[in-house]
């Protein structure tokens, strides 16, 4: 129980005049007055400077000879001085607890002008404190080992100079960077202000020592996800992101060479293309590369197989056909045909649509395979014991066959028909050259699948002689099931098209419709217009299925579409006279002397019977859909004959997913597992289409409609050129196409393409934060032309092309490659201004200050440096600046309102404010020197741990004069740019002032625990269980036994919650117990 | 002389009373009417901690919190939002004005935010004028006993 019930304190009470920051608006003589009436209170005095030593002397003095046991300091913030003044109680021997601090400072004397109000609110703080301290209990503080490691978060120098104070200090570090390799935007700089070192020289080697250090785990390509605990006890765990190629990686860079993928290098700031296997930097530490792969794009993730076809278009860019198509055959045994009849939906996935069409991707493939010309398809590794059996030789059975030979099954097709290809074979050669299937179905017999033409089977006699059996027989008979199907003049679609690949075509009249929805019911439609008749095609889908391509021949040849038609019944008295059809509610005939029905195949019941399986009601082989498992073990089925009517890729799709079926079951591996992405999915990546320029996409050319009477093929191959400008059109939105050349380079064996991405949990003691900065963006102030004029660049650009190591090998020049003769330089862009930032940057004067010297000593080009102020505060800068005056360059004060081109040539135009006139000057080149701003993200990283930010954006050091490197979360640091705009050496400062706030917290070697943890108190609790459902930590358990809540002191974070909460009043927080407050509450408001 | 209300200002000690004290630093100049006691989380703010500054003869109660999201104990100040809204609706059916009670998220950062609430809140509150309510609660003739520690308030119960 609280003392203050039994009256035997003895408060002293100190007012603080602190100096005159108090003194000057309060009457603290007055306040000492008043306190010294209040009950309890021994002693109130007034004092200059209460946090001095002879202050704090005074209290000391006062305990011993007033027999104080309680003390009250009005002065400033307790998050101050509070533990100054507990600090001295405890020297006298008195629990730190028996302490209350007023804030009459900050909350008082600073913020309120009138004297007499001021004095009057700090009496009833005073008093407010005085009745609190009365309350206070001692209370046990808890204290708990520190974990001596630290986690750096940030590979820049600030990060890197935390991690090696540490590390050389003996402790493990663990350095978390975000970037392949550590150095941060000190790697980027040319020369660094003021002595003109060379950055990469100074930064180097420090980098190389952090690689090096036995102490330094170093994370690179590495993000932290989350983090818990508490000062001295965190668990963080940290996302090592794939690099796809590991540790054995000896930085030879022999990958890079066949890579056929460029992408802006984001270390040269765009200036400069990198390959997607890259390493930032010659000198990235550690000197592994890392291949950026976004995920699967759109076009391979939409694609039923899967076709690479990002990949191969990659390589055909760059003339590798022998590559892209050994890419092609990965997946495709096919390609040639797929060229011609596939319906593509990569092309209607593809991201380019978003900036204006899709690639010509099947194009290219044609252009693949016709540039290639002849190929062998690959052949098994290793040949294995087991055969398995494919009935039919359509695409989902050839698909089938040629995964299972590839792994070494020994595979036989069976085909019925004299003829192999099944529903392929029925593609008039206007689409599909007879030729090139056959060359197509040759390739699979070379690598040794047998093929049984003219075949009838029986399952249980293939089990005999294979041990498993995938049945792909399609669906090839017709429905007729419409009124009127009986009529003379209705035909079937595939005998029709069967009697044009037999040369012996059916006779169709002047005038055919044709009833089917995809491209089957298109082909037959242009057949029978090259027989002369008129074409009327009856869909019931909007568009049919097929490809955009054969849409626009058909009706180029004059076919008539008629789409979104319910057919009802045919028309005619013994022989077909039109057809009656719905749409939208009207009913209209179309006429005709014969009609065509292609649409809704079954197997053929023979067929089916024969092979003894079972049917669904609607007529289609009975199969798994996951696996295509039958009920009879070891046989499967796919294609149309389980799903009715597919495209060729889908039916493929099928043939494949049975191959992995029959391999898993062969291996008596689990069916079900990882089958998720056999069929089409959405891309994950997400694709920034908004700056792409438009480039028409290249249509291959067809045929002249005029030239179209035979079966002559009617789409043509694209130019080279033109295909080769189409593959440029390419987004490259995965960034890696997944070619796998590099692998074939690969001494060392380092890429490995399955590596995905790890988590990493780590335990630490400390955090440093040193995650950085981002430069401001000069196209948010768009009358600068950052983005339209070429020669205008950003500070960080120019950096890159004043390097010896950049993109233009240090020279400095225009993008025409013409050396500039007068340059601007212009200060202050997005800093100390209100519409974007109104901080001083700190660095851009001198960075400014630093191109201007580089330019003279580079080209002896006339430099203007256009400022607000020159702020060249700090060591050896004004000197500097005084240097670089005698260097000749010029200085204009006022920076230019606006930057327009005019014949080439840029021109400034502004007001120079120290001659109070205008200018408009002409220049080559503009250098924008932009200023510092927080990371896009730091918001995500401030919350991820639980630190704040000042209204600008920057992480919130605990004070800004006495805490810098501190955070108001106990045993987080903050170093480097994070904070605010630093330069290097002030970074560097700020680095080892972190690590050595961690190292003090590490070496104490123990932390104290929240001593304002709640408790609640059994014979008071109802175990209502309020409590347990509100903490956020999991610090409260209901003891069964007992039937009452439990806190865990060791979880309570002491935020009290709970205490809020509990309705029985069970549950109290230390030093913030009810009372405590109601007294404050009481004596704040008390009158007079 | 006008009327000066007095206002009990609950900040928790993260961001709120962080901000007041950057308020201070900046020297911005706000009315001298809230008093401010320290809790370490607005989740500490007991329903009964309103009831009592307003019987004490408080003519405003005003809690400050972090932002939603920004919580140093992940979601007290989500407790405080819940409980704010059933006070504020119970202190209305008590008579009380709603702009008597007022929450606001202000970050550490936002010391400006502290003037400007402040300053805004005793405005309101002039326009509204005293609460009385602990004369109105007082029998007639009878003088006030201040609560003491010892014994709990009797509000508690009828939580």
């Amino acid at each position: 129980m609280a003392e203050g019930a039994a009256g035997q304190e003895r408060i002293g009470v100190y007012i603080c005049h602190c100096g005159v920051n108090i003194a000057e608006r309060i009457d603290v003589e007055q306040v000492a007055g008043f306190t010294s009436t209040l009950p309890g209170v021994v002693v109130a005095r007034s004092y200059k400077f209460m946090c001095s030593d002879p202050g704090q002397e005074l209290i000391k003095k006062d305990i011993r000879e007033q027999g104080l046991n309680r003390v009250v300091v009005a002065a400033c913030s307790p998050l101050l001085h509070e533990r100054t003044f507990r600090r001295v109680l405890t020297e006298e021997g008195i629990t730190p607890f028996y302490f209350q601090m007023a804030n009459i400072r900050e909350q008082d004397s600073w913020v309120h002008r009138d004297g007499g109000l001021a004095t009057e609110k700090a009496k009833a703080l005073v008093r407010a404190a005085v009745r609190r301290v009365s309350y206070h209990e001692p209370l046990e503080v808890r204290e708990v080992p520190v974990n001596p490691d630290v986690l750096v978060v940030g590979g820049g120098i600030a990060g890197i100079e935390a991690a090696l104070t540490l590390a050389e200090a003996g402790k493990r570090v663990y350095l978390v960077e975000r970037e392949p390799s550590i150095g941060g935007h000190m790697a980027q700089l040319d020369k660094t202000f003021p002595t003109l070192d060379c950055s990469a020289c100074i930064l180097t080697p420090k980098m190389s020592d952090v690689g090096a250090h036995p102490n330094i785990e170093l994370l690179t390509y590495s993000e932290v996800e989350s983090i818990e605990g508490y000062v001295g006890n965190f668990k963080a765990k940290i996302r090592k992101k794939a690099r796809k190629v590991t540790a054995d990686c000896t930085g030879c860079s022999d990958c890079e060479d066949p890579c056929p993928i460029t992408l802006p290098s984001e270390f040269d700031e765009g200036l400069r293309e990198r390959k997607a296997i890259f390493r930032p930097f010659p000198q990235a530490v550690p000197n592994i590369y890392t291949i950026s792969r976004k995920g699967v794009p759109a076009c391979q993730a939409s694609c039923p197989i899967h076709q690479n076809a990002y990949g191969y278009i990659a390589l055909a860019a760059k003339g590798k056909f022998e590559e892209a198509l050994d890419l092609i055959l990965w997946d495709n045994p096919l390609p040639a045909t797929l060229a011609r009849v596939c319906h593509h939906p990569c092309e209607e996935d593809c991201s380019r649509r978003d900036v204006d069409q899709p690639l010509a991707i099947r194009q290219l493939k044609r252009l693949v395979t016709d540039t290639v010309g002849e190929w062998e398809l690959p052949g098994p590794e290793a040949e294995r014991e087991e055969s398995v059996a494919v009935v039919g030789s359509g695409p989902a059975g050839l698909a089938c066959a040629y995964d299972l030979r590839r792994k070494g099954y020994r595979v036989t097709v069976y085909e019925a028909e004299a003829e192999p290809g099944g529903r392929l074979s029925a593609i008039p050669a206007f689409r599909l050259p007879q030729e090139i299937l056959e060359q197509e179905i040759a390739r699979l017999e070379e690598i040794g699948i047998e093929i049984r033409r003219g075949s009838r089977v029986e399952v249980d006699k293939l089990l005999r002689e294979h041990q498993a059996v995938f049945i792909a027989i399609g669906a090839p008979l017709e429905k007729l099931a419409i009124p009127g199907a009986e009529l003379r003049g209705v035909i079937r679609g595939r005998e029709f098209l069967a009697s044009l690949r037999r040369g012996r075509p059916l006779e169709v009249g002047r005038s055919v419709i044709i009833l089917g929805d995809d491209d089957r019911a298109l082909d037959i439609a242009r057949a029978a217009v090259r027989r002369g008749a008129k074409a009327t095609l009856v869909s019931r889908l909007p568009q049919p299925k097929a490809a955009s391509e054969e849409i626009e021949a058909v009706q180029e040849e004059g076919v008539r579409l008629e789409t979104a038609v319910t057919p009802v019944r045919i028309l005619g008295n013994g022989r077909v006279e039109g057809l009656e059809c719905k749409t939208a509610g009207t009913e209209f005939v179309i006429e005709g002397e014969t009609l065509i029905i292609s649409a809704g195949g079954v197997p053929e019941a023979e067929a089916v019977a024969h092979l003894g399986l079972k049917l669904t009601a609607e007529g289609y082989l009975a199969a798994d859909p996951l696996t295509l498992a039958t009920d009879v073990a070891g046989v499967f089925a796919g294609g149309e004959c389980v799903s009715g009517p597919l495209s060729v890729v889908e039916a493929m799709a099928s043939g494949r997913k049975g191959a992995e079926s029959i391999h898993r079951y062969l291996n008596g591996l689990d069916m079900y597992g990882a089958r998720e992405l056999e069929g089409p999915y959405a891309s994950t990546i997400e694709v920034e289409t908004s700056g792409v320029e438009q480039r028409p996409r290249q249509e291959g050319p067809r045929l002249p409609v005029a030239e179209r009477k035979g079966f002559q093929e009617v789409q043509l191959p694209l130019e080279e050129r033109a295909a080769l400008e189409e593959a440029e059109r390419c987004l490259k939105c995965a960034g890696c196409c997944d070619c796998r050349l590099c692998w074939t380079v690969c001494e060392p064996e380092a890429i490995d393409y399955t590596m995905e991405d790890e988590l990493v949990e780590v335990e630490v003691g400390a955090v440093i934060l040193a995650t950085g900065y981002k430069t401001f963006d000069p196209r948010k102030i768009p009358q600068y032309g950052y983005g339209r004029y070429d020669n205008v660049l950003s500070g960080l650009e120019f950096e890159r092309l004043v390097n010896s190591a950049g993109p233009t090998e240090g020279k400095v020049v225009l993008k025409d490659g013409s050396t500039p003769k007068r340059i601007a330089i212009i200060h202050c862009v997005g800093s100390r201004d209100e519409r974007f930032n109104p901080y001083c940057s700190k660095i851009c004067c001198m960075y400014s200050l630093k191109f201007a010297h580089l330019v003279k000593e580079r080209t002896g080009a006339e430099v203007y440096n256009f400022y607000i102020d020159m702020r060249t505060f700090g060591k050896g800068y004004e000197e500097f600046y005084r240097r670089v005056r005698t260097e000749g360059v010029k200085l204009i004060r006022g920076l230019p309102g606006e930057i327009v081109q005019r014949d080439g040539k840029l021109h400034l135009i502004g007001e120079n404010i120290l001659l109070d006139e205008m200018y408009d000057l002409e220049v080559d080149m503009v250098i924008l020197a932009v200023g510092l701003e927080p990371r896009a993200d730091a918001e995500e990283i401030r919350r991820l741990f639980n630190i704040s930010c000042s209204q600008d954006g920057w992480f919130l050091e605990r004070h800004p004069k006495l805490a810098p490197v501190s955070t108001f979360t106990d045993g987080i640091f903050l170093a480097g740019a994070c904070q605010g705009p630093k330069d290097i050496p002030d970074s560097v400062a700020q680095a080892g002032a972190a690590a050595a706030g961690a190292l003090a917290l590490i070496d104490a070697g123990q932390v104290k625990l929240e001593a304002y943890t709640a408790q609640i108190d059994a014979s008071l609790c109802s175990g209502c269980r309020t409590c347990i459902s509100l903490c956020p930590f999991g610090a409260i358990d209901f003891d069964e036994e007992r039937r009452v809540a439990v806190v865990n002191a060791a979880l309570c974070k002491g935020c009290g919650t709970c205490v809020a909460a509990c309705p029985s009043g069970a549950a109290t927080q230390a030093h913030f117990k009810d009372e405590q407050i109601m007294a404050e509450i009481e004596a704040l408001l008390q009158e007079g | 002389m006008s009327f000066e209300p007095k206002i009990v200002a609950f900040f928790c000690n993260w961001c709120t009373y962080t901000a007041a004290d950057l308020a201070g630093t900046s020297r911005m100049q706000y009315a001298p009417n809230a008093r401010i006691i320290r809790v370490m989380c607005s989740g500490r703010v007991d329903p009964q901690f309103v009831l009592q500054a307003f019987r004490e003869g408080a003519d405003g109660v005003l809690i400050g919190g972090c932002h939603p999201g920004d919580c140093h104990y992940q979601e007290g100040n989500y407790k405080a939002l819940r409980r704010y809204h059933l006070l504020a609706a119970m202190l209305e059916q008590l008579g009380i004005e709603r702009e008597r009670l007022r929450l606001e998220w202000i970050a550490a950062s936002e010391g400006e935010k502290v003037k400007r609430v402040i300053d805004e809140m005793t405005e309101q509150l002039k326009k509204l004028g005293p609460l009385n309510w602990h004369r109105e609660l007082e029998p007639a003739g009878s003088s006030r006993s201040p609560a003491t520690g010892s014994e709990r308030p009797e509000a508690k119960e009828a939580e």
